[in-house]
């Protein structure tokens, strides 16, 4: 019953969101400032029935893809040693502080002069997901509870049974937290990028040549596919958790003869 | 084991000064004391957590290497299965998945936990937490055992139940054990013998309880006597 009333809840609120939206659009009566929610739609399915769609989402998801790889491993190494070792935690500071403050179009604009336009929406998604990452992950390492440190070396837990049954699941919750708010922020630097350096293929490109030919209803549908594309990525990431949630719950239940979980 | 002339200072404040103690095998020393009168400090020199500033810390070859440890709160792994919490602990002795799965379940039956395997920490009532502590401190192949006020903040019946609990599986295989408490009647329930800590150089109070454990009554004379010596010298520490 809660379940159903919070979906409608959501469902009317969609539904208003889309009325301002055309309410808006009769009240301006202008296609080029604020095209209308049916030229949008007519506008996004002749988008996708033109052969570079395909291209354009794929470089882009290619492109969030391997620079949300990249923030996460770095992250995880760089933030477990920063978190185990105080001086490079100090000797990090100064960086994470200083890409913490830039702001995202001055990172992309000086990659643009640095590298080609492939590799700036890459670099500068790096650059703004890095210190999210890393910023949960050495907390996550100093959050490991000092107790349950001390019971597994009393116990005498070989390294690997500790790594694998106290730190990883101590961690988990705050890996997943720096995961989720860096692929978020991937997305929106990785087409921010785009817009800037106009590779050949990508959302963010397409939605630059859209502005400049002033064709808002293409500016709104790319738009919407780069809203569809967050949240197809965090439906995939939570969907990826769930998944490795019950797949340890299923490897427990394995592990423990004559089970009787309740 | 054997504390022989031991120091232990923290800053200005003495806790042991050449204070010697000892507690023959195989047998339960109830250590009961004011706060901060080095009760924790002992069983961490015990557990090779603390180095005493002076003095040392003799055990037999029995008691030597890896020690039992039940903490004041159950200290069980989150994410692991009730079974699994007590099998970790016998990784590193027994590499036999056979021998480890027999042992874990011997101690999980005996405290009355073979229900309840597959269950989450979190899944647990506070007093099954302790139960599966219990088990994981004596499935641990160690000969010394210390408890650090292991059934604090219990409501009585389940306190009974965990010392019964306990003392079902220490008769079963005794240990030499050092059993920190507030509660004088549960030291003298369960110890051999009783230390009551508050002078750095000497036990204030020691006494050696020759009463068979299975046949000890609280309404008993001579431990109601024991009790009452034991309250006063606690007020007055």
């Amino acid at each position: 019953m809660q379940r159903i009333k919070r979906n409608l809840v959501l469902l009317v609120s969609s539904l208003l969101l889309l009325l301002i939206w055309q309410a808006g659009s009769m009240l301006l009566d202008s296609q080029i400032l604020l095209p209308g929610i049916p030229p949008v739609v007519h506008a996004l399915r002749t988008l996708i029935a033109q052969p570079p769609f395909a291209h354009n989402i794929l470089a882009t998801a290619l492109r969030a893809l391997q620079s949300f790889l990249i923030i996460v491993f770095s992250a995880t190494v760089v933030g477990v040693l920063a978190g185990r070792y105080d001086y490079v935690s100090i000797a990090l500071r100064p960086f994470v502080t200083t890409v913490k403050a830039i702001p995202v179009m001055s990172i992309i604009l000086l990659a643009f002069i640095w590298f080609s336009s492939g590799t700036v929406p890459l670099f500068s998604a790096f650059l703004m997901g890095f210190p999210v990452m890393y910023v949960q992950i050495e907390m996550g390492v100093r959050q490991l509870d000092h107790n349950l440190e001390e019971m597994c070396s009393l116990y005498d837990f070989r390294f690997s049974d500790k790594l694998v049954h106290f730190v990883i699941p101590s961690m988990t919750s705050w890996f997943i937290a720096g995961s989720r708010t860096a692929l978020s922020m991937v997305w929106k630097v990785v087409i921010a990028a785009e817009v800037l350096t106009v590779p050949q293929y990508g959302v963010g490109a397409r939605m630059q040549l859209a502005q400049v030919q002033l064709q808002t209803d293409l500016v709104l549908s790319w738009t919407l596919i780069a809203i569809l594309l967050t949240a197809v990525g965090d439906l995939l990431f939570d969907a990826l958790v769930l998944c490795c949630a019950r797949l340890k719950r299923l490897l427990d239940a394995r592990g423990v003869p004559c089970s009787s979980s309740r | 084991m054997q504390f022989l002339e031991i120091s232990k200072r923290y800053g200005h404040n003495v806790v042991f000064d050449h204070f010697s103690l000892d507690i023959p095998p195989q047998t339960i020393l109830s250590v009961v004391g004011p706060s901060g009168e080095g009760k924790t400090t002992l069983l961490q020199m015990a557990a090779g957590l603390l180095e005493p500033d002076g003095g040392r810390i003799s055990k037999e070859s029995s008691e030597e290497g890896s020690v039992s440890y039940l903490f004041q709160e159950s200290r069980l792994l989150g994410s692991c299965t009730v079974y699994a919490n007590v099998e970790l602990a016998l990784r590193s002795s027994h590499t036999s998945v056979a021998e480890r799965q027999s042992i874990a379940l011997h101690y999980l039956q005996m405290v009355g936990l073979s229900d309840s395997l597959g269950l989450y920490p979190a899944q647990l009532s506070g007093g099954m937490r302790q139960r599966v502590a219990i088990a994981r401190a004596f499935a641990h192949p160690a000969n010394l055992m210390l408890l650090d006020e292991p059934f604090q903040s219990l409501d009585i019946k389940l306190k009974f139940s965990l010392v019964a609990a306990f003392l079902n599986l220490w008769e079963e295989r005794p240990r030499t054990t050092l059993f920190v408490t507030h509660d004088p009647k549960e030291a003298l329930m369960l110890g051999d013998a009783v230390c009551c800590l508050g002078d750095p150089k000497q036990p204030l109070w020691y006494q050696k309880i020759d009463i068979p454990r299975n046949a000890r009554n609280i309404s008993d004379a001579n431990m109601l006597a024991w009790e009452a010596v034991l309250v006063n010298t606690l007020v007055n520490a």
